[in-house]
């Protein structure tokens, strides 16, 4: 599900960036007042875990495919749900920055769509109420509560994708055909995951309970009511922000650059640029030969782009060109 | 190589292009993350269509790799492991858009697979701008750099940590996972139980794990908060370095680079 830049404008990574600080920053604030300090570390090592967790993969039965453990709603589980989101966020920098997997600019969308829909929607809103409050007694419980938090965050993932994308103009893929497409597939990862999960949090239920946020929770004796009524608070303001106030910017025509360039000049146009009379008869033969005079100066910037990055290309590669490191003799 | 393996590598490489001393290496963490956004900023700021303009755009990380004395082979090669879920997104535009745009011959390539091929360019130029970033910088610095940007220092102390543990956590999945295998008969992935019984056995190992770290770093006065020292300084070429970039980018944004490309080559 991680979002690459391609597939964002840059007024919705920006939306969704900023609601990604405000979750950040307030999940600081919560970390920082409101945990006891031997979660700190314990959360920089599960992030680890979930990480190292994701590349042992499980067979799905019958289909010859496999599957991996995504983590929000174990993390959740673990750590609560604020701790959990900041593990998760880190998690997603890291998979972005080392990894390649997600984009720079789109790590905003990438954590609100996994980090904050499965560890402050999916989990204190679905998880919490099947499994119950305190340490969960029965396996059912923890299964289907597991499976149901797994699948409605996946699911609001999805839709959230489906959503950015749309609002960013990228694909031609009508809104309703690709709600469908993406909220089929997820559907079917959902049950996995949250199969996943199950065995897992049933093995830390059988093994270490007092490893579960459940466990510990019920011993402080503290309550989270106000939080997560905040945390919606949160969550309507950045669907607003997202929803209606970019949605103008992200619309194709005109775009963000070209509108402020037509409010201060008058016109979406910039003055075409002196061109040589060589380039001047290419571009009238390429207008020629072109279906559309909007795309009759393609061919030649691609030409010209392709010679010009080779070249660059090869002197870059000449100049990091490797060095023996020993001299031979 | 197992995935595992796979990521303990690339996670070493990284490592190891940041402790090199080119020009970029020497430049400011912040001015760095400022710049590579920017780039990205202006790659998708142009509109689908417009494949000149975001390819006019790919000469950037050429050359600012080459300042960095990094492969840019090696950039371009890790950038493609973006595509296949941008292509799974992008390929309904030539499905869904057949206006003809250009042609090649008697082949009419439609504004659909133009807006493709733009879709895929701009996934692979933002992932090259930020592996160079890592790449010349390094994650512990990018970090110290975030910390001083403003982040919350719990996300930035938790950022450090996940990273530090992360080759250690690796290792220790990576022998597990080599154990079970050798003794798997050829069977490549876990049954759902066993799977279940062998994350939680990490899990467990983990936990137990960050006990051990928790006692050690409280013996060492830790407060909370990863300390940092600080090395950071602003200079003057920081100042240069993100100035000529983010004019160069807006020169690229708003004039046509393609054509003056166009006219130094085939004139």
């Amino acid at each position: 599900m991680h979002m690459a830049d391609a597939l964002v404008s840059p007024a919705v990574a920006g939306a969704a960036g900023a609601a990604a600080i405000a979750l950040l920053a307030t999940a600081a604030k919560k970390v920082k007042t409101g945990t006891s300090d031997s979660i700190v570390p314990l959360m920089g090592v599960m992030g680890a875990f979930i990480f190292a967790a994701q590349m042992i993969n499980f067979s799905i039965p019958g289909t010859g495919s496999s599957g991996h453990i995504v983590g929000g709603i174990l993390l959740g589980a673990v750590l609560g749900p604020w701790a959990a989101f900041l593990t998760l966020t880190s998690v997603l920098v890291v998979q972005c920055l080392i990894f390649a997997d997600g984009g720079l600019m789109a790590l905003g969308c990438n954590v609100i769509n996994m980090a904050a829909m499965s560890t402050l929607v999916a989990y204190p809103l679905v998880y919490r109420p099947i499994a119950g409050r305190h340490a969960p007694v029965k396996p059912w419980r923890i299964s289907a509560a597991a499976v149901a938090a797994s699948i409605v965050g996946l699911e609001l993932g999805a839709l959230l994708v489906t959503a950015e994308t749309e609002m960013s103009g990228v694909t031609a893929l009508p809104w309703n055909e690709f709600l469908t497409l993406m909220c089929s597939i997820h559907l079917f990862i959902g049950i996995g995951e949250g199969i996943a999960t199950a065995a897992v949090l049933y093995f830390i239920r059988s093994y270490k309970p007092d490893m579960l946020a459940a466990c510990r929770e019920a011993s402080a004796e503290q309550t989270h009511a106000r939080s997560y009524s905040k945390a919606a608070w949160i969550f309507i303001g950045a669907a607003l922000l997202l929803g209606g106030l970019f949605t103008w910017i992200a619309s194709s025509d005109p775009d963000g650059l070209e509108w402020s360039i037509q409010s201060i000049t008058g016109s979406a146009d910039l003055a075409p640029a002196a061109s040589g009379t060589v380039a001047s008869v290419l571009e009238s033969v390429q207008t020629s030969t072109s279906l559309l005079p909007d795309y009759g100066s393609t061919w030649s910037g691609v030409i010209g782009c392709a010679i010009v990055i080779t070249l660059v290309w090869i002197m870059a590669a000449l100049i990091t060109r490797k060095k023996p490191a020993v001299k031979k003799l | 190589m197992t995935a595992i393996e796979r990521a303990l590598y690339e996670l070493n490489e990284i490592d190891g292009y940041a402790c090199g001393s080119s020009l970029m290496h020497r430049l400011d963490p912040r001015a760095k993350t400022i710049v590579t956004l920017l780039y990205i900023a202006t790659v998708l700021s142009f509109r689908l269509d417009s494949l000149t303009g975001i390819m006019s755009l790919w000469i950037f990380p050429i050359l600012l790799s080459a300042l960095g004395g990094i492969s840019y082979n090696r950039v371009f090669v890790k950038s493609l492991y973006v595509l296949p879920f941008i292509a799974l997104i992008g390929i309904f535009n030539p499905i869904f858009d057949r206006r003809p745009a250009l042609t090649a011959g008697h082949v009419v390539i439609t504004v659909g697979w133009l807006q493709f091929i733009s879709i895929c360019l701009r996934g692979m130029l933002a992932v090259q701008a930020s592996l160079i970033l890592v790449m010349t910088t390094g994650f512990m610095k990018i970090c110290h750099g975030l910390r001083r940007m403003g982040l919350p220092a719990v996300f930035t102390t938790q950022l450090l940590m996940v990273h530090r543990y992360l080759s250690v956590l690796l290792k220790e999945a990576a022998s597990m996972d080599c154990a079970r295998r050798s003794r798997g008969y050829g069977r490549r992935h876990y049954t759902p139980r066993l799977w279940g019984i062998f994350i939680g056995q990490l899990l467990v190992r983990t936990v137990a794990r960050a006990g051990r770290i928790h006692m050690a770093m409280l013996s060492r006065g830790f407060d909370g908060n990863a300390a940092i020292r600080s090395t950071m300084r602003w200079s003057a070429a920081d100042t240069i370095f993100l100035t000529a970039c983010a004019a160069a980018f807006a020169i690229a944004r708003l004039a046509d680079l393609s054509r003056l490309f166009n006219i130094l080559t085939l004139r």
